[in-house]
């Protein structure tokens, strides 16, 4: 009885260890986290499609599926263990962290032996880039500019179907933009619709929706604040960055969005608004425009079923003084601090297939194509996508097949595309989420408190950030 | 014949031992080990969740001179005030008025209760669903029927943690009071039958009989409660994301801000390790103090 509970002990042991093994039959494991959920059927069957191709391409591989949408709560037990997939696609807020936890890995060498690294769009390249060595890749460029609801425009009368197509033009019959391009018309634009859905519909509509918490206020804030002149962080005659949310362009910006709340009503009356509120008071009628970036503009569809013909993007207005910026990013795919330099380089190529790399060869062509239509069957808006690629060829490929798909009028978006790549700008340079988190309380005390002083709030902001956080940047 | 006892002792436990291993094994697994593990990670910088190199108290000077960290402590004393002015009493006054109720009795108890059920997240959404500030908001809304202009409810600092308190109190309030009830109905019924024929009035009958029997409880409940309420986390995250300009943020909540915002493993640990010290604290000085109260 004895050496039969050892023998099944022996084996027990046996089978788990054969069972921890990292490679199947000799072949290199990838572990893809942007897999779809099984119940995404049309999604799935793509990226199904997309490793069958793979793995007969490079039969030394295998694609192993691991649906994993990224969340801060899950990851860090996920990445403790070891057990983060090989390439996971995570939020724009989060490198630094991962890359300080040591839950990511660098990719210099394998983007080099591609030979994609010269591709690579180099506003997008800094963002990822840190002590010189570069950390992902990203899936496509964001930039923030205003989304309008032309329902709600037309409601007040500012847009019309002019040319008689069904689709609402935001530009006038004289060729006018009939949307805010400045700071100042976007403050009277919002009180006027505001006020107007009072009286004429007795509705309560916010002109303009501003993010309050969870990061977002200070992330909105700080561009809204460059537009006004503002730099939030500079360098001192000695070199050494410095805080300077005091600065008086951002105190200038602060004092807008307070005269937005209580003296133009244009606001929301809540103050802790957070990332989903954007698309659930566009989605639902309950706001006019809101600052968003041009990667997110299906969620007010996806989410709240509205028509998409009802959404239109244009560029961030221009501040008082001039300044015109689009706070600039992109959504990362990102490496885990496990994966040997071979399963870098196959979660790499996999991305050809799934149309994301420099690449132009007819896979990739037909991912792209692919993708377009399963967004399309779901009734995604398309529009054109910020390539962080910037090759020519691929450029040129991604137009072609975005002229195919593009289901919205470009009319209300174009202007958007013409601007972006002059004013785009990328975020501050140190401990930017605890300077949005600490941003975060000013605008909040802005919106809550009619008396609050912006320059008072600033400047204790200015001092908290300075000692808690960048006093260690220059050690 | 010291060493034959012993082995006496375990022959005669060794069923006992052996049912307790288990339970033993998996406590010390996933209680006393993490515990252990998260006061030694408070000393030491983090990389994810591994020590990298000890720095002592560092953890501990980083947490205090977070200015976020005095406004975490204060607001969790201000939900623990506000849980005892609105939340203590309600479940001792409900059970005694629903005592003393005749008809539809399981009505009213399983109405009490029935908000108990409710998944929490629902709970916290829908009531902030209601305190939306809007002039659209529900409680706006129903005030502008009377002509009251609207309230900014959650936006005010000055109300946020007792309005959270108050949805705290709704979902609660229910299941304690069933457990003063279950305590009232043990009451030997001839005290009462005895207290009337001497004409005690109500009022009487509660302070002289009801009360006294429920004390233990209500001293037992109450101490539970300032240890719950010191750890209550997704209410405001949920409601107000700790704001207004922190407002409402609390203790565990700055704890979740360290781990998984920042990314700061160590200094959540800390944090974490000054919250237990600080309840331990309280649960000892409440110990003594009853104590005495006994011997007295």
């Amino acid at each position: 009885m004895k050496k039969l509970i050892l023998l099944g002990l022996v084996l027990t042991v046996a089978l788990a260890l054969s069972a921890c093994g990292g490679s199947d039959n000799g072949r290199i494991q990838i572990t893809v986290g942007m897999w779809p959920q099984p119940y995404l059927s049309e999604d799935h069957a793509m990226f199904e499609e997309w490793k069958r191709m793979f793995e007969d391409d490079y039969p030394e591989y295998e694609v192993i599926a691991q649906p994993y949408t990224y969340s801060v709560d899950t990851f860090f037990p996920m990445a403790q263990a070891g057990t983060q997939p090989t390439i996971f696609q995570t939020w724009f807020t989060e490198p630094e962290k991962l890359i300080r936890n040591n839950f990511v890995r660098s990719i210099d060498d394998q983007l080099a032996e591609l030979g994609w690294d010269e591709h690579l769009d180099p506003y997008m390249r800094d963002s990822l880039t840190f002590d010189g060595k570069l950390y992902g890749v990203p899936r496509d460029g964001y930039g923030l500019g205003l989304v309008l609801n032309l329902e709600i425009l037309a409601m007040v009368g500012i847009v019309d179907d002019w040319d008689g197509d069904g689709v609402y033009n935001i530009y006038d019959p004289e060729g006018n933009p009939r949307y805010p391009t400045t700071f100042d018309e976007l403050g009277e634009m919002s009180e006027f619709i505001s006020t107007t859905m009072e009286e004429l519909y007795e509705q309560n509509v916010a002109g303009l929706i501003l993010l309050s918490s969870n990061n977002n206020g200070g992330w909105q804030f700080s561009n809204i604040a460059w537009n006004f002149g503002a730099n939030l962080q500079i360098q001192d005659d000695q070199g050494n960055w410095v805080a300077n949310l005091d600065d008086p362009a951002a105190i200038e910006a602060l004092e807008w969005i307070k005269e937005m709340r209580w003296e133009r009503e244009a606001l929301p009356a809540s103050a802790s608004l957070s990332y989903g509120d954007w698309y659930n008071y566009i989605g639902t009628n309950r706001a006019a425009m809101a600052i968003a970036g041009n990667d997110a503009l299906s969620l007010p569809i996806t989410n709240f079923g509205m028509d998409r013909d009802n959404l239109a993007f244009v560029p961030m207005p221009e501040g008082p003084h001039g300044h015109q910026y689009s706070l600039f990013g992109g959504t990362p795919y990102m490496f885990s601090s496990h994966a040997s330099d071979d399963q870098v380089l196959g979660a790499l190529k996999f991305l050809e297939y799934m149309g994301r790399s420099p690449e132009t060869s007819d896979i990739a062509e037909q991912s792209l194509r692919v993708g377009r239509i399963t967004a399309e069957a779901k009734g995604m808006p398309i529009i054109p996508e910020i390539t962080p690629w910037i090759n020519d060829d691929y450029v040129d490929l991604v137009e072609r097949i975005d002229q195919q798909f593009i289901n919205v009028n470009m009319d209300n978006y174009q202007s958007f595309y013409d601007t972006i790549f002059n004013i785009r700008r990328n975020e501050e340079p140190y401990y930017s989420q605890e300077m949005y988190e600490i941003l975060d309380s000013v605008i909040q005390q802005v919106l809550t408190n009619r008396n609050a002083n912006p320059s008072a709030l600033l400047s204790s902001a200015n001092n908290t950030f300075q000692t808690q956080y960048m006093n260690n940047v220059n050690d | 014949m010291i060493a034959s006892k012993q082995k006496e002792f375990l022959q005669k436990n060794i069923g006992g031992w052996l049912i307790i291993l288990p339970s033993l094994l998996l406590f010390g697994f996933f209680v006393w080990g993490p515990l252990l593990a998260n006061v030694s990670l408070s000393f030491f910088h983090s990389v994810g969740y591994s020590r990298e190199e000890f720095v002592g108290f560092d953890n501990y000077r980083e947490v205090f001179n977070d200015p976020v960290f005095v406004k975490a402590f204060f607001n969790t004393l201000k939900y623990t005030f506000w849980s005892i002015v609105i939340g203590f009493f309600i479940p001792i006054l409900l059970a005694l008025v629903l005592s003393e109720v005749v008809h539809a009795k399981g009505f009213f108890r399983a109405s009490l209760f029935f908000p108990n059920i409710l998944p929490g997240l629902a709970v916290v959404i829908l009531w902030t669903f209601l305190f939306d500030p809007s002039e659209g908001g529900v409680f706006n809304a129903l005030l502008s029927n009377f002509g009251i202009g609207p309230k900014p409810w959650l936006n005010d600092p000055g109300q946020a943690i007792p309005l959270i308190v108050l949805t705290l109190t709704w979902k609660g309030a229910g299941a304690t009071t069933l457990i003063y009830l279950a305590s009232i109905q043990s009451i030997d019924n001839t005290y009462y039958e005895a207290s009337r024929i001497e004409g005690a009035s109500l009022w009487q009958r509660i302070r002289h009989i009801t009360l006294p029997h429920l004390y233990p409880l209500i001293r037992m409940l109450f101490i539970l409660q300032v240890i719950n309420v010191f750890q209550v986390f997704y209410e405001p995250l949920v409601m107000t994301g700790g704001g207004p300009d922190n407002a409402s943020v609390s203790l565990l909540q700055l704890i979740y801000r360290y781990a998984f915002i920042q990314g700061n493993a160590a200094k959540a640990a800390a944090l974490g390790v000054i919250v237990a010290m600080m309840l331990l604290i309280l649960t000892f000085g409440y110990l003594k103090l009853s104590k005495r109260a006994d011997n007295t």
